[in-house]
């Protein structure tokens, strides 16, 4: 039955949902940075990232309850990172739209405190960088961007990229030797 | 007065060897140069203002799994 006085009680507990932005904005804090960077080598282009970086905060935020707890944030977080790259990518092959990149837009993706040579030159390596990883296949960019988390183990990455660890490795060599080539004729 | 243009030509030259260095560096390893390419990404501010006001305007999620990474009650 019914119990008027326990509905009350209960009404009456401060909202248990109460500190949730809070902890959403340490969430942010603690792993932007790497997804943001994810998304802006996947997708290569630094307004792109940033529109993917806010859908997949948003994304986590409103699926809390579908996190079990069985991977870490960090990596749950790539997950929905990467779903939303690739049907982001799909879409734009599928409409076989080539995007004009505004070069100044570069401008604030590197470190604004630097000193503007360090600047120019952080920007010219992040350049090179996805240059290069543009010239890789799919599975490479991925592997190689994940890989340099030091925070994500191979079983990680595997569940990530739905393989196993010992593929992984194996990918990883040969991914790295496609990088180190590509990159030295990007200079 | 020389001496301080003595002093601020070494120290321009020590700010010039140290921004040079980034490019100049060489890397041990691909994983170094991507994750050193990464931590020098800036997060544009703009993200966690939209992020800001997009959740104000969503109900409350269920935190039943957020207290176990964030270490308060169950």
């Amino acid at each position: 039955m019914d119990d008027p006085i326990q509905r009350e009680t209960e009404r009456a507990e401060p909202p248990v949902l109460e500190l949730a932005p809070d902890e959403f904005a340490e969430l942010y804090r603690a792993h932007s940075r790497e997804i943001f960077y994810l998304t802006l080598r996947l997708l290569g282009e630094p307004h792109k990232a940033e529109d993917a970086s806010h859908d997949v905060f948003l994304k986590a935020y409103k699926k809390w309850d579908d996190f079990r707890g069985d991977a870490s944030p960090r990596a749950w977080l790539y997950r929905i990172a990467i779903n939303h790259c690739i049907n982001l990518r799909q879409s734009w092959h599928s409409r076989n739209l080539v995007s004009g990149v505004d070069e100044s837009v570069w401008d604030n993706a590197t470190a604004k405190a630097d000193s503007p040579l360090r600047v120019l030159e952080i920007k010219e390596l992040g350049d090179r960088i996805q240059t290069t990883l543009d010239n890789l296949s799919d599975e490479y960019r991925l592997l190689l961007l994940l890989v340099a988390d030091e925070e994500l183990s191979y079983d990680e990455i595997a569940v990530l990229t739905r393989q196993t660890a010992d593929a992984v490795r194996g990918k990883l060599h040969r991914a790295r030797k496609a990088f180190a080539a590509h990159f030295d004729k990007t200079a | 007065m020389k001496q301080r243009t003595k002093l601020s030509q070494e120290q321009q030259n020590a700010e010039t060897q140290q921004a040079r260095q980034p490019a100049g560096r060489e890397f041990a390893s691909v994983d170094e140069m991507i994750r050193f390419d990464a931590a020098q990404t800036v997060v544009p501010p703009e993200i966690a203002q939209r992020l800001k006001k997009s959740t104000d305007s969503e109900p409350l999620p269920d935190r039943t799994w957020w207290r176990r990474f964030f270490g308060g009650n169950p």
